[in-house]
């Protein structure tokens, strides 16, 4: 743990385990505290992988992810839940449960097991519920809330754990104008407050206009990344997703459409 | 009523003492039940309940159906025995409507009730007799022993003496009589014979039935039609579903190759007599023996 | 230090247990009352009060009690094997019967049987099926690496379809006198029911056992991964519950057969009332599986006395119409 360069989550050398792909380029990249990382990539490009394998929820094909300068597979998984927080795109609402109930689960990597959430935890979680708006709903059944309400409680759940690295997979998915612009505003205000975060985006506006660092994921197993404004430039948008683009430049960021 | 009540509880109090302290007082009768136990009361049996239709039967021939004060369901021989309370199936026991009536021995069928729940008997002090009469020698023993445990065993000796007395007379007539392959058919679906372990292969035997089946291991075992083809028995016998009932034997009819259709070989006796092991199986025995002859004479 | 505090955060959690707990209470009152032979509620109190006749201590201390005992142990542990088969496969219609842990157990329990084993060899051999059940289950479902719950309800209805074949080849070589015992036991029965202590025992140590899992096991049934980037070591906890469900599950079959039903229904109807908090739906199951076990066995004993049901028939009487009726309902 010598000095910043250790600090974050780091990969090394890192080959996602994509079944019947070639290894591609490793990648070598660090989420440093206050970064805020867009993964880009069309479908299929091992995106939702990649951010399990970050989150050490996968084995990686090669290579090494560490946090702290310590390899994710000899921490905890208890004490990397204090520090690593995932977002997921795929949920399992088999059984009903509340929203309040949903947020809560947050707290669990800090709870003993003989321990009850206690009023503090729920202050918690109730400050993560209001953040996204969800006040009014915190006493609802999961099963009855719209998608993006869904996806609101999902944030409010990884808001109430508090952890310094944020994985989010789509965190904008099923949202309206105005949620997308508060979910991205939230990531953004937590990696100001000195956390990581890192995220994969379908939007490619979203990522210009909210994104420090991007990396672009390709198909075949091939990468590059950086700091954005580097990252991007019509030429290397248009091989990711094999579609011509057009650039403009609003409100001091690039917009891209996709050229008929 | 309270002190008849008293009084009863009292008696009981003293059996399950006398059964549960060996050697506290000397046993007045004892004699040993099929499951090779020993079992002892310190006076003749007064209420007795027994397990199986068979065994009522058994207790009834040796004099002991007065002392009878529950059987279980199906108990239909001799006709006193339908008065009997009921203490549920032979094969599921209703335990608290036995022990309401307080016996003093409970004769149990070995093979046929759950031993769980006989054990649980034996466990609360009640003697258990297990019977398990597989043969003639066994029923005329059994009816001696159960004498003896009923007090009725001038009764018992008799009706034992009587029993291996017909089955001797019956041995002696059919000693020199010409072997006869002899299917008997047990149930329909499925199709089910006997081993030469079982009474009826046994009294068969007796007047010179030949069991085809007699080398299986079950008891009872389950067959194929084609087995019974290709031993193509002279003679089918059946107990049916009920007195005088054929239906099973008509559906043999469909295969004229058959030595027992050809001949029309196909007899029916009354279940009741054959398919308990009790005295009455002499009678059974007969009626098989009388239909072997008129194989034989259709010959 | 904690305990204070855990106590007096958690009135919620305790108020339907309390209830669960005084029917609990009731329906063994109720077994101890009704039998095939009538006692007054005189005598009844008599010999709970120590006194009373002979006949009626023997018929109430050592007929009714512990069979009352063995219905409510064998009730809780098949709605507790539920419920953690339930969570285990993220499916709320999962029960230890459809993933073959029933029919391994009685598989080989019935094999036991035939082979004239005593019941404590008997038990031992329905743990071992279950186990080998539980071992062939994971190992197959694991055999291409994922291990999705979908996989393993696929493997476990195949497994179960094969314990069922079993169980009828033992029945057709079985000798003819024993097949009404053996079809009986199958059916669920509580009529060879022993001592009530050793299904008493194994619910205690499942609670205890699961009590600390419990908001674990909450975090569980938001999937695998989810559990896993909250912190839950997810397959050895999957383990756990897996074992335990066997062991759950073989001593409830050797007590009563297989007695199906409570572990599908009373997991599920209790989460429609109470939520999915595992800290309240375990406890919660093991007192209304236990209650509703014994007021069926009461039912078959009672019924139409002296002939005794088998208590299997009246859960799966009582059972089918109530779960098609909130299938119907869950569906809207």
């Amino acid at each position: 743990m010598s000095g910043l360069a250790a600090r974050g989550l780091i990969a090394k050398g890192l080959v996602i385990d994509v079944p019947g792909r070639p290894d591609g380029r490793p990648l070598d990249l660090a989420v440093a505290p206050g970064q805020r990382w867009g993964v880009l990539g069309p479908n299929g490009a091992g995106k939702t992988t990649l951010l399990h394998t970050l989150a050490g929820l996968r084995p990686p094909r090669a290579g090494e992810v560490s946090l702290d300068g310590r390899a994710l597979a000899r921490w905890r998984r208890r004490a990397l839940a204090r520090r690593l927080g995932v977002v997921f795109q795929e949920r399992h609402d088999d059984f009903p449960a509340t929203v309040r109930e949903t947020a809560l689960i947050g707290r669990h990597p800090f709870l003993s097991p003989w321990r009850q959430e206690g009023p503090e935890d729920l202050a918690r979680a109730d400050d993560a519920l209001a953040r996204l708006e969800l006040s009014h709903l915190a006493e609802r059944e999961l099963a009855t809330l719209s998608g993006g309400e869904r996806q609101r409680v999902s944030l409010a759940t990884v808001l109430t754990q508090a952890p310094d690295i944020w994985l989010a997979d789509e965190p904008t998915n099923h949202l309206d104008l105005h949620h997308q612009v508060a979910a991205m505003a939230l990531l953004a205000g937590q990696a100001e407050r000195g956390r990581g975060v890192i995220m994969c985006l379908h939007d490619l506006n979203l990522a210009a206009r909210w994104c420090s660092h991007l990396l672009l994921l390709y198909p075949d197993g091939q990468a590059c990344w950086g700091p954005a404004e580097a990252m991007l430039t019509p030429a290397a948008l248009e091989r990711l997703y094999d579609q011509r683009l057009v650039t403009a430049w609003l409100d001091g960021a690039p917009v891209f459409v996709p050229a008929r | 009523m309270i002190r008849r009540r008293r009084g009863l509880w009292m008696a009981t109090l003293a059996l399950w003492l006398g059964v549960g302290l060996p050697g506290a007082a000397r046993a007045e009768v004892c004699v040993s039940d099929d499951a090779g136990r020993e079992v002892c009361l310190d006076a003749p049996a007064r209420r007795i309940v027994a397990l199986s239709p068979g065994v009522t039967e058994l207790l009834f021939a040796a004099g002991a159906g007065e002392r009878l004060v529950g059987a279980v369901s199906f108990s239909d021989y001799p006709p006193a025995a339908r008065a009997l309370p009921r203490v549920g199936s032979y094969d599921r026991l209703d335990l608290e409507a036995l022990l309401a009536l307080t016996p003093d021995l409970v004769v149990a069928w070995a093979g046929g009730n759950p031993r769980e729940q006989v054990d649980r008997l034996a466990a609360l002090g009640l003697p258990v007799f297990f019977s398990d009469a597989g043969d003639f020698a066994a029923i005329a023993s059994s009816l001696e022993r159960l004498g003896v445990l009923a007090g009725s065993e001038a009764a018992g000796r008799a009706a034992a003496t009587r029993l291996r007395g017909e089955v001797a007379e019956l041995r002696a007539r059919y000693a020199d009589a010409a072997a006869v392959p002899v299917f008997y058919q047990v149930w329909e679906q499925p199709l089910m014979t006997v081993n030469g372990e079982h009474w009826i292969s046994r009294a068969l035997a007796l007047c010179g039935g030949d069991n085809p089946f007699a080398g299986e291991a079950p008891l009872v075992p389950r067959i194929g039609v084609e087995a019974v083809l290709a031993r193509d028995p002279e003679v089918i016998v059946t107990g049916g579903m009920g007195k005088a009932d054929s239906s099973w034997l008509e559906a043999w009819r469909a295969f004229p190759e058959l030595t027992a259709v050809r001949r029309d070989n196909l007899f029916v006796v009354d279940p009741d007599l054959v398919q308990r092991a009790t005295p009455r199986l002499v009678q059974g025995t007969r009626a098989l023996c009388a239909h072997l002859e008129t194989a034989r004479e259709r010959r | 230090m904690n305990g204070a505090r855990v106590l007096r955060s958690s009135p919620r959690l305790r108020g339907p247990l309390v209830w669960l707990a005084l029917a609990a209470l009731l329906s063994q009152l109720l077994a101890l009352a009704l039998g095939s032979v009538a006692l007054s509620p005189g005598e009844l109190v008599a010999v709970l009060a120590g006194d009373g006749e002979a006949l009626h201590r023997t018929l109430l201390l050592e007929l009714r009690l512990p069979r009352a005992l063995a219905a409510f142990g064998t009730g809780a542990l098949l709605a507790m094997a539920g419920a953690l088969m339930q969570i285990l496969l993220r499916n709320p219609l999962a029960d230890p019967y459809v993933l073959g842990l029933s029919g391994g157990a009685s598989v080989a329990a019935l094999a036991a049987m035939l082979a004239g084993w005593g019941m404590a060899l008997v038990s031992g051999a329905a743990f071992a099926g279950a186990l080998a059940s539980t071992l062939i289950v994971f190992g197959l479902a694991h055999g291409g690496g994922s291990w999705t719950p979908t996989r393993l309800l696929l493997t476990g209805v195949v497994m179960a379809a094969g314990w069922g074949a079993l169980i009828t080849f033992l029945l057709a070589v079985s000798p003819v006198e024993r097949l009404p015992g053996m079809l009986y036991w199958l059916m669920g029965d509580l009529a060879y029911a022993g001592s009530p202590w050793p299904v008493l025992s194994v619910a205690a140590l499942g609670l205890a056992v699961v009590l600390p899992l419990g908001r674990t096991l909450n975090v569980l049934a938001r999937g695998g991964l989810q559990a896993a980037a909250l912190g839950v070591a997810v397959r050895p906890l999957e383990w756990t519950l897996y074992l335990l469900a066997s062991l759950v599950t073989a001593v409830a079959v050797t007590t009563a057969g297989s007695v199906g039903f409570v572990g599908l229904m009373v997991p599920h109807m209790l989460r429609l009332r109470l939520g999915n908090d595992q800290r309240r739906i375990l406890p919660a199951s093991l007192l209304a599986g236990g209650t509703l076990l014994t007021l069926a066995d009461t039912l078959a004993r009672t019924l139409i006395a002296p002939q005794q049901l088998p208590v299997g028939v009246i859960t799966a009487l009582l059972g089918v119409p109530t779960f098609l009726y909130l299938l119907q309902r869950s569906q809207r």
